[in-house]
């Protein structure tokens, strides 16, 4: 009987520990034969060279477009520096270089912006990973005579997204950027007659009309896509300056004015949105709050240039037609704003070929790698570029012609928080307000506290 | 004396492929786990510091993280008790009657099983749409649908785990207990319906006593597997969503890994471990029984 006891304990202990067996310890992820492609490539003709750099990128909407872009670019490079590159592309990448990366073998370059669900991005910079590039804007491109720093556009180089810690030093390179704004229906504009509105009062003004026809003034994806949303929006209320406060959790800085006239329009937002939005905003329905607009339930989503390709397939009202427009200004005559979406390329500090990898990287500003990643309608911070563009890029890309003032940067870096995060912290909530369960102010008290501890541990 | 000595060594080397591979890929990661959770690093960080019980400290005030184990512990209670009973009730009823289609009917129970989650995540995202869904197209029938109800929304979202984890496990269970209820010797109910006992009184009073070692091995079973099996529908159906209503402890420790928080997910681990451990040794000795032969 009491061995009959210790057996079931040890069978209940073995069953305890089957649950646990995959949390610890270096668990390797396999890899999805369909997406990842991991080859070398050769090319005949240029100089030799026996070294070999390991370059990861994530398989985003770009790569989808014109497949084998990166490929191509990796097999100019070769071409042009004799050095090999042995290329991983997957729509996981971080589940991809992940586990190798756990047991210290690290890509000489990766490809992969901040603000992903997984957050590797995050973690790298948080724990200081990252290797110094800013020597790279300084370096010739490799088959040009002009220098990265020459090429990139100004601004690109100054904000948080490349340079975290805000000592002047850049660690992730400005790669396809995009601007975000609020997507609507041009169609059903022209033909209600109704003005895209530029400012708060006549988007309130809009959403009255809209909702006596049966159409909520605004939607939204996931509370993900309210990072671009909110980057705007504390440009709009409070210019540059509120912003830069803002992301560095500058102490009281949400009990000002700036910080009221924010708290106020997301108030009155959350009360014009489509309310089955939070029940569809996770990963898995997000495409059909994205719908909502192409049917005409909702006129506006926060979204970025991606989405007239992610949604190419899905049916849509009569006479649809993509607008974007930048979120209107505080008040008559004050300046609309526009998020500008950067993706980043950056050397982990474990890199084996760091020399190389500058090269590398250096060598996707040249014109022969812009245009490879044009065709995929990725749109690099190169001067000029923009001219290139055609159909709806054109339109999307001039918004800042167009008056609308450019967002760019994110919230600083500081060591991790247990249980405290950006996303949970200033964008999830927005949930919670739509269905009700949240008011304002707890938000906003929320954010007070949370931003407390932020500042305490920022990294600079 | 020499041949049991050869026959030792025989054994020995028989057994032990797989006690190697069971310590290398359980035992030693677990002892990590336990060992990690006192550390403070990132997932890819080179260094560590050791921070003794801080991360069980500030585990026991993260609301986000009470908030999780609540509705683990909500979803291990309801949908073991309504999988078990319907299990019960519908092995029951296959076993002891005699109805038309019986074989069709266990094949059907028993689909959902065969079925991966995320299968069976992508149905019932299907059937929970505000707008189209299945489930808001049959009530629309009755009443008037201008507001939808929104079954992955913030109030409802745990219920319709619970509907979904249920649908998935009752088969399994029932094919379980339809195996052993099949062993139980028909005199008995012979007997017991000459002595005047109903259907239900025999379900009650000779079935569930004969069958409760069953019973017992699989509640525990279904305990751990339902905290598993939690991450992997929240992971398919919700993302934890909205704003943390659907975060089940493992998934919130999967993502305060992604956060660059390693050691406290390990702390996150090594709670829901002896949680899981303390929880399945008082099911065991609440539910025990003198055992009966027949």
């Amino acid at each position: 009987m009491k061995m009959k006891k210790i057996l079931s304990l040890l069978l209940a202990a073995s069953l305890a520990l089957g649950l646990l067996a995959g949390c610890g310890g270096d668990t390797t992820t396999s890899q999805d034969p369909g997406n990842g492609t991991s080859q070398g490539t050769e090319a005949s003709g240029s100089p030799a060279s026996d070294v070999t750099i390991q370059v990861a990128a994530l398989l985003s909407a770009y790569e989808e477009t014109y497949p084998g872009m990166w490929e191509e670019v990796c097999e100019a490079f070769t071409a042009e520096t004799g050095i090999q590159v042995d290329l991983t592309v997957d729509r996981n990448i971080e589940d991809v270089i992940g586990p190798s990366m756990q047991g210290g073998d690290y890509p000489d370059v990766v490809h992969l912006a901040t603000g992903r669900d997984a957050g590797l991005t995050e973690q790298f910079i948080n724990d200081q990973l990252l290797t110094d590039i800013t020597d790279v804007l300084s370096m010739t491109i490799p088959g040009e005579d002009t220098t990265v720093g020459d090429k990139i556009i100004e601004g690109f180089t100054e904000t948080s997204a490349t340079n975290p810690y805000g000592d002047g030093k850049t660690y992730l390179a400005p790669m396809f950027y995009s601007p975000c704004g609020l997507f609507y229906n041009a169609g059903l504009f022209e033909e209600k007659g109704w003005e895209v509105p530029t400012t708060w009062d006549e988007m309130w003004a809009l959403g009255d009309v809209a909702l006596e026809e049966g159409i909520y003034l605004f939607t939204y994806p996931t509370a993900g896509y309210f990072d671009a949303f909110l980057y705007a929006l504390m440009n709009v209320v409070g210019g540059p300056e509120f912003f830069n406060a803002a992301t560095t959790y500058e102490e009281g800085i949400w009990d000002t004015p700036e910080s009221d006239a924010l708290f106020e329009i997301l108030d009155r937002l959350a009360d014009y949105t489509n309310p089955i939005t939070p029940a569809q905003a996770n990963d898995q329905d997000f495409t059909m709050n994205q719908q909502l607009v192409l049917d005409n339930e909702a006129l506006f989503m926060p979204n970025g240039t991606w989405i007239v390709g992610e949604m190419a397939q899905a049916p849509r009202a009569d006479g649809f037609e993509w607008g974007m427009t930048a979120l209107p200004a505080l008040e008559e005559g004050g300046m609309g704003y526009s998020y500008t979406f950067l993706e980043q390329a950056w050397i982990p500090s474990g890199a084996e070929h760091v020399d190389e990898a500058k090269q590398f990287i250096a060598f996707l500003y040249s014109d022969t790698a812009a245009d490879i990643f044009a065709k995929g309608n990725a749109v690099q911070p190169i001067r000029g570029m923009t001219d290139q563009l055609e159909g709806d890029n054109q339109l999307f890309y001039s918004i800042y012609d167009n008056g609308a003032g450019a967002a760019m940067g994110s919230f600083a870096a500081y060591s991790a928080i247990p249980g405290i995060d950006n996303t949970t912290v200033f964008f999830e909530p927005i949930n919670s307000l739509v269905s009700g369960t949240l008011t304002i102010e707890q938000w906003k008290a929320n954010i007070i506290s949370a931003t407390d501890q932020m500042r305490a541990n920022l990294l600079s | 004396m020499k041949r049991s000595k050869r026959r030792t060594g025989f054994l020995l080397v028989c057994v032990a492929p797989a006690v190697i591979l069971f310590f290398i890929f359980m035992i030693v990661p677990t002892i990590n786990v336990f060992r990690m959770s006192l550390f403070e690093r990132g997932a890819y960080s080179p260094t560590e510091t050791f921070v003794g019980f801080q991360n069980f400290e500030t585990l026991f005030q993260d609301t986000r993280f009470i908030q999780a184990m609540q509705n683990t512990i909500l979803l291990i209670v309801v949908v073991t008790i309504i999988t078990f009973a319907l299990a019960l009730v519908f092995a029951g009823i296959l076993t002891r009657e005699k109805l038309r289609g019986q074989n069709f009917f266990r094949v059907v129970f028993y689909i959902p099983n065969i079925l991966s989650v995320v299968v069976i995540s992508g149905i019932f995202s299907a059937i929970y749409q505000p707008e189209n869904g299945l489930l808001n197209s049959i009530i629309g029938l009755f009443t008037d649908m201008t507001d939808p109800i929104l079954w992955k929304g913030e109030t409802l979202v745990m219920l319709s785990l619970i509907i979904a984890m249920i649908w998935q496990a009752v088969g399994y269970y029932m094919v379980m207990y339809m195996a052993s209820m099949a062993a139980v010797p028909l005199d008995l109910y012979e007997s017991a319906s000459l002595d005047g006992a109903g259907r239900v009184r025999q379900f009650f009073q000779i079935t569930i006593p004969l069958i409760w070692t069953n019973i017992r091995t699989t509640l525990t079973f279904f305990i751990i597997s339902t905290i598993n099996m939690a991450f992997l529908f929240v992971k398919a159906m919700t993302s934890g969503g909205p704003n943390g209503a659907s975060e089940v402890a493992l998934s919130y420790m999967y993502g305060q890994k992604d956060a660059g928080l390693y050691g406290y997910s390990m702390a996150i681990g090594v709670v829901i471990f002896l949680f899981s451990f303390i929880l399945s040794a008082l099911v065991n000795r609440a539910t025990k029984r003198e055992a009966l032969q027949y």
